[in-house]
């Protein structure tokens, strides 16, 4: 018998620079914050899932689960890292939601960290890069952004895509920064601002890609007898989904769709028992502009073509019929790769709570997506307000 | 640039001995029935641009050679690669027809044909 799983605490670092703090403290510091939150004692916590990328790389610390662990003082508990490139973070929630579910334990803790921001250009291309197959695309020179400008030309072909459209995205998304607290970045762009901004993979600019960063995020995960009273609002976990889709670019079958997006949510509806027009917001993988338009497609929200129409207008701002990246996205929140996945949890959460900076109101349903390296990677995760 | 060079601009993939599949590679398994039959054999450097981008910002590994572009080709062999595309004209359009006119690092290099 499964039980049902609830998010009962959560806690996160700033995301953006953050000098002088390490990958372990920034870790601890959002874990501690979830513990403390959810009121659950730690010794009733019985696994922790660390969804983390490239730490060896840029900080050379690994075992980041069973270090983390020591610092908070938790018991002689399993303790896993997981990687799946930008993936990490909504994986690790993945097997933690099931460590809880299948009754391995009662209380789980997940915990998403990066520390980019130390490293040289060169050394932070060189770990990215790390999550290319490198049989392949990798020794042709190609990079993550040059991936989704060939995927932007190609659409652009297809459905008369405009830079507009797609700067509208990045307008939105800069802008919802300023309203979030854990923001690297928050900005009112013009579409010239954007326009001019130097070529990164044409017909990619600098401000359609997001920012390296540090952070960490936190959430804890219980069953329902563990859930005090007085303690933080819990949410519930409706669904779970991961998926793999093709390592290798040649491998896709459109360039314009990642397949494992598209099994992940059809798997999360299906788990969920919910319809899309049932979501009342999403956090989903914008690692580029275009990412956004092509992942909304992906998830199901609207027609092939649609989405760079629905951002242009106004559609997905908060207010619109689907409010996407409210919290500003990789694109203004900043992407501290391990976190990432977990962080667009811990924003949906506030939004289900009605506790956010840029509220949706009355949230009943929200999505998160993250995407790991050429699509090989996915979750897609279903969360429900506690009494919906 | 004209046709002529179709033969001399051959692409090595991978020929499953078992089933016929065609992978681009390196791989140690075919990706259709798992045979480690594997044989390279030479295909015709002749496809179709389906998209391609400037990378401006090369790997550490390229910086040299930044910017450069990159272009997935699907080849009349019925096979997509990733590959070099190499002074594209300024109305390239994915459709574009395309010859390999090289390698690269045992990457082709492709070049649009005169329509």
């Amino acid at each position: 018998m499964t039980q049902r799983v609830s998010i009962v605490g959560i806690g996160s670092t700033r995301f953006g620079p953050q000098p002088g703090k390490g990958i372990v403290q920034l870790a601890v510091e959002a874990a501690e914050a979830a513990i403390r939150e959810s009121g659950i004692e730690r010794e009733r916590i019985g696994a922790l899932y660390f969804g983390n990328f490239i730490s060896g790389p840029l900080t050379g610390q690994e075992v980041l689960a069973g270090i983390v662990a020591d610092h908070l003082g938790l018991a002689n508990i399993p303790c896993t890292k997981v990687e799946g490139a930008c993936a990490s973070g909504g994986i690790a929630f993945r097997h933690a939601k099931l460590a809880v579910e299948s009754r391995q334990c009662d209380a789980a803790l997940v915990v998403g960290a990066e520390k980019m921001t130390q490293a040289s250009t060169e050394m932070i291309t060189a770990a990215l890069n790390c999550a290319m197959d490198n049989l392949s695309d990798g020794v042709s020179g190609l990079t993550f952004p040059g991936l989704f400008g060939m995927a932007w030309r190609l659409y652009e072909q297809r459905y008369g895509l405009t830079r507009a459209q797609v700067s509208a995205v990045v307008r939105k998304n800069k802008a919802n920064g300023l309203l979030n607290p854990l923001a690297q970045m928050g900005r009112y762009l013009t579409d010239d601002e954007i326009e001019q901004s130097p070529f990164i993979c044409d017909p990619m600019r600098l401000f359609d890609c997001c920012p390296t960063s540090d952070g960490a995020a936190a959430l804890v995960l219980a069953a329902d007898e563990l859930i005090e009273t007085g303690g933080a609002v819990p949410v519930r976990v409706l669904a779970s989904a991961q998926t793999r889709g093709a390592a290798r670019i040649a491998g896709h079958s459109d360039l314009c769709s990642f397949d494992a997006t598209v099994a992940a949510a059809h798997l999360a509806f299906k788990e969920a028992g919910i319809d899309r027009s049932d979501i009342d917001v999403v956090e989903l993988h914008d690692c580029f502009s275009i990412a956004e338009i092509l992942d909304s497609e992906d998830l199901g929200f609207m027609p092939r073509g649609h989405g760079a129409h629905w951002a242009k207008e106004g559609r997905t701002a908060v207010g619109g019929d689907l409010p996407i990246n409210p919290s500003g996205g990789l694109l203004a929140k900043g992407h501290p790769v391990g976190a990432t996945g977990v962080g667009q949890i811990y924003e949906t959460v506030l939004q289900l709570r009605g506790d956010h900076q840029n509220l949706v109101k009355d949230a009943a349903f929200g999505l998160t997506h993250n995407l790991g390296g050429t699509g090989v990677a996915c979750t897609v995760n279903i969360l429900g307000r506690y009494d919906a | 640039m004209p046709k002529r060079e179709i033969e001399d601009c051959q692409i090595n993939v991978l020929h499953c001995e078992n089933c016929g599949t065609l992978d681009p590679g390196p791989r140690s398994l075919c990706p259709k029935c798992h045979s480690a039959e594997l044989a390279e054999i030479a295909v015709p450097g002749a496809g179709t641009l389906l998209s391609w981008t400037t990378i401006r910002r090369p790997p550490t590994a390229f910086r040299e050679e930044g910017p450069y572009h990159i272009a997935v080709v699907d080849l009349d062999a019925k096979l997509r690669v990733t590959a070099r595309l190499t002074a594209p004209s300024p109305g390239i359009a994915p459709g574009a027809r395309v010859l390999c006119v090289g390698t690269r690092n045992d990457v082709p290099v492709f070049q649009e044909i005169d329509a």
